[in-house]
């Protein structure tokens, strides 16, 4: 009866121990502001990491695809890319010393004196082509069959009956014109209305360039080219498969047709005759100033030039796709662009980080890497510490043989260098997460045990666990209620120690590409930079990562560092025996 | 226990040590990879080669047998051919390891002449600003990982200001010179400058912080207090008596952080494109090079070992109060 009551008290008095134990270090975490800042600054990350899905503005795997309207001036050695549209802008003209311009959306605008002005369309269609013969007279024409003249101020819709789309428009005089669609569709312009012509070809038509009424060409998908003459038209023989998307003519009858794949064939009055550029991939506009200077646009800012004898690359620093290209005042002038991916942008609200060199926000793998490195670190440390401390108590209390071949493992383990080891581990099985988590754990613990032993060496002759022993306690209940509580402290503070070392060391190896190739942490988002060359000059992409892994560690170091107190008697009274 | 008895017993353990790291890696090799001339078969080894491989080292005896080849050809320093290279893995990892040695050995050396002398500055300073704010940046580079310091590094002496070259040893294109000539170029010490000053001012902290703390202790003893009494000036009894008596575990740390050095600056050979030991092996790994992996990890424990055991030594010869109990 009484022992029952006492046993009571001492289970009582136990846990009031492991209580006190664990209160003391957070007592005095609480009165040190920079640990009091480093446990924020984890409690935030945590936070991050928890939340991650939240706070990720985008699946961190997606390329991000951006469409704009930009116009591109090449001007000297200065180049200024003017955005003027959030769709993709289809066909640049100049008309009377002004650059016009059409795009998707219904988009149409005009240059005056430097800056872009939006006209008021009634329409949303995509519009691909444009034709003006001066500033008050002219057509505008895109899909669902839209073709809009324009005449003294007023805006007219056309009514053809076409419900596809018109590719290209141009008007040669009051009364002639040509606009031309999807499969073989050809209207001409008879000065009051739009007629359909019988077309000799079921493939598409991109692209007109007329001379004048009764001279010019049409040209189109599948190697088409039509020859209009004196109001007829007939196919000419050009030996290609390949589409065509622009052509243009010069009064000598010179012409000039690019297309898909990098095909360019020129026309000397003659015949077509093919031309090798050293382009393969899509050109979608071309223009001559004549037989000696010819300017070609396409995919991916290819900008080329003709010089009568060869063919040269126009420097340029864009990597977006170019539409249609005009030359205003002597200078290059080109629309574009497609959808294209957001590659290495740098912060922008969209993207605060920027992106990576595959278009992905880094943002959000930071978001999820926090997530990563937190749990990883946590786990091993916990693993770590678990180890070492069972390790240290073991060791410690029973000295003699046990000590003596625990130390010698833990002996062995001090000689096995981190990364080396991690790479053993690799070559003989896989990268993966267990690869990290096996490598920091199993050569970390050897540090806790040998502080924890230590210290459990010095306890285990203190009066209270002697005391313990004679009234007959067994070695189990000694360890763990009389001296484990008195380790908590110091464990405590080798788990923060751990944790951060935990951090840096899955970086490293997920910075080597050793750790799980699909899975975002700071250490492989650093990874990915290296691989792909762009960290030179990325600073968005390596210096978030980085930060934070700087961050963590250093929050954790202040927060071991005021613990230390606990476990350094020096610097603060004798440590308390648990006891009294 | 006397000092012989000693110095015998610590290298009995030391060499004990590493004759289980060899086991271990025997065994682990053969868990993973229970025929190792299955890497070789892509290659284009035929299978009459295959079995000339296999008879060579033993693979087609019994594990125990394989296992006491595999000792002696290890105590022999033959590690065989590397499958990559086609070339002997010894002569490739003592260059590799040469300039590792080098690169290591001028960071370890900028992080220990700075460091300590910091570290009495530090002391002397106790409690004002600059001791804080040194404290705070040596911190900062410490937590900050190093392949991310030495990316930051190249992004802004190399790439930006163009001080210094982003990757390699020497300018390409070069003349093959011997080891010595090379490394007493300009252009190699341009190389070298701005990887050692990476690394060494990530090792800087350790010693800086090591030498304050026993600096503190020092100072609080007798003989500084006479020195004072003589009359000599506060730098003078800092710098030539009490710093002279901090200075042994600043000394035994340095042995210790060259013997994790040659292994474990993996990173910072990857990120400068070092072509010292730690990238090859990085690069063994990828190619599923085994003879060259492992001949790679074996020096790095075994240079961590000898360290660790010049580090004991050093520390029993220098303190003469240090009981010798035969690492207990």
């Amino acid at each position: 009866m009484k022992s029952e009551r006492k046993n009571k008290n001492l289970k009582k008095e136990i846990i009031k121990l492991y209580l006190k134990n664990i209160s003391r270090p957070l007592r005095i975490i609480a009165g040190d502001p920079l640990a009091l800042t480093g446990v924020f600054i984890l409690l935030f990350l945590t936070m991050v990491g928890i939340f991650a899905p939240f706070l990720a503005l985008y699946d961190p795997n997606e390329t991000h695809i951006k469409t704009e309207g930009v116009v591109f001036s090449f001007e000297e050695s200065l180049f200024r890319d003017e955005w003027i549209s959030d769709l993709p802008l289809n066909e640049i003209k100049i008309i009377e010393d002004k650059p016009y311009t059409v795009g998707d959306g219904g988009f149409m605008a005009s240059r005056e004196k430097g800056t872009w002005t939006t006209w008021e369309l009634t329409t949303e269609e995509d519009l691909f082509g444009l034709s003006f013969l001066r500033g008050e007279f002219g057509v505008v024409a895109g899909s669902g069959g839209t073709l809009l003249m324009y005449e003294n101020g007023e805006w007219r819709k056309e009514d053809t009956g076409f419900t596809g789309t018109f590719y290209d428009v141009q008007l040669v005089r009051e009364n002639f014109g040509l606009a031309v669609g999807q499969e073989g569709t050809i209207y001409k312009w008879d000065g009051t209305n739009w007629e359909q012509v019988s077309s000799p070809t079921p493939n598409d038509l991109h692209g007109i360039a007329l001379l004048d009424q009764d001279n010019g060409f049409i040209v189109g998908s599948r190697g088409t080219i039509l020859k209009w003459e004196n109001g007829n038209l007939s196919p000419e023989m050009v030996m290609t498969i390949r589409d065509f998307f622009d052509i243009d003519i010069i009064s000598s009858g010179f012409a000039a047709a690019v297309g898909e794949r990098g095909t360019i064939f020129f026309y000397n009055g003659q015949r077509w005759s093919e031309q090798y550029g050293p382009e393969t991939r899509e050109l979608r506009s071309v223009i001559i100033r004549d037989e000696n200077d010819i300017y070609v646009a396409g995919r991916f800012g290819i900008s080329l030039n003709y010089d009568g004898l060869r063919w040269d690359r126009v420097d340029n620093p864009y990597r977006r796709h170019f539409r249609s290209l005009a030359l205003f005042e002597d200078k290059l002038m080109v629309v574009g662009t497609d959808p294209y991916v957001n590659e290495l942008a740098s912060p922008t609200w969209a993207h605060p980080f920027g992106t990576t060199h595959i278009g992905r926000d880094v943002f959000s793998q930071v978001v999820f890497g926090t997530r990563t490195a937190l749990f990883i670190g946590f786990v091993t440390a916990l693993f770590v510490s678990i180890v070492g401390v069972n390790v240290g108590l073991l060791a410690g209390y029973f000295k003699g043989l046990l000590d003596d071949l625990l130390m010698r493992f833990v002996d062995i383990m001090y000689a096995l260098p981190f990364e080396p080891f991690a790479m053993i581990l690799v070559l003989v099985f896989e990268p993966s997460l267990w690869i990290v988590f096996l490598s920091i754990g199993l050569l970390t613990w050897r540090t806790n045990a040998r502080i924890i032993r230590s210290q459990v060496l010095s306890l285990s002759e203190r009066p209270f666990v002697k005391a313990a022993k004679v009234v007959g306690a067994n070695n189990a209940r000694i360890i763990y209620l009389h001296i484990a509580p008195n380790i908590l402290p110091l464990a405590f503070l080798q788990l923060a120690v751990a944790m951060g070392w935990a951090i840096t060391a899955e970086a490293t190896l997920s910075f080597l590409g050793l750790g799980p190739p699909r899975i975002y942490s700071w250490g492989t988002i650093l990874h990915a930079a290296r691989l792909s060359g762009a960290w030179r000059t990325a600073w968005w992409w390596i210096i978030p990562p980085g930060v934070l892994i700087m961050l963590t560690v250093s929050s954790v170091f202040f927060l071991s560092r005021s613990l230390e107190v606990l476990t350094n008697p020096r610097l603060e009274g004798e440590i308390e025996d648990a006891r009294d | 226990m006397n000092k012989g008895t000693y110095v015998l017993k610590r290298l009995g353990q030391s060499v004990i040590i590493f004759w289980i790291i060899i086991t271990m890696l025997f065994f682990l090799f053969r868990l993973g990879l229970p025929d190792p001339t299955q890497a070789l078969i892509a290659e284009g080894l035929s299978r009459e080669e295959r079995a000339l491989v296999q008879e060579r080292f033993g693979l087609d005896q019994p594990l125990g047998t394989q296992y006491l080849i595999y000792l002696r050809n290890t105590l022999r320093l033959e590690f065989g051919t590397s499958f990559y290279y086609k070339a002997p893995v010894a002569g490739i990892i003592h260059e590799r390891l040469l300039n590792t040695l080098v690169l290591m050995f001028l960071a370890i050396l900028i992080s220990y002449i700075i460091g300590p002398l910091l570290g009495v500055l530090l002391s002397w300073k106790r409690g004002t600003r600059f001791e804080a704010g040194s404290i705070a940046v040596a911190l900062l580079f410490r937590s900050a990982p190093v392949f991310w310091t030495g990316m930051i590094a190249i992004m802004l002496f190399s790439i930006r200001w163009g001080i210094f070259p982003a990757s390699g040893m020497r300018t390409i294109p070069f003349a093959e010179t011997t080891f010595l000539t090379k490394i007493f170029t300009l252009d190699f010490l341009h190389h070298l400058l701005l990887p050692s000053l990476t690394i060494g001012l990530y090792y800087v902290g350790l010693p800086m912080l090591i030498m304050r703390n026993t600096m503190l202790e020092v100072m609080g003893e007798d003989f500084i207090e006479l020195c004072r009494g003589k009359g000599m000036s506060e730098g003078r009894v800092m710098y030539r008596h009490a710093a002279r008596n901090a200075l042994l575990p600043v000394v035994t740390q340095a042995a210790v952080t060259i013997g994790l050095a040659i292994g474990g600056q993996v990173v910072i050979e990857t990120v400068f494109s070092w072509p010292g030991l730690g990238r090859e092996m990085l690069q063994a790994v990828r190619n599923s090079d085994y003879p060259l992996a492992q001949a790679s990890f074996l020096l790095m424990a075994a240079m961590i070992l000898v360290m660790n055991l010049i580090a004991d030594l050093l520390y029993s010869y220098l303190d003469p109060r240090v009981v010798y109990r035969g690492g207990k």
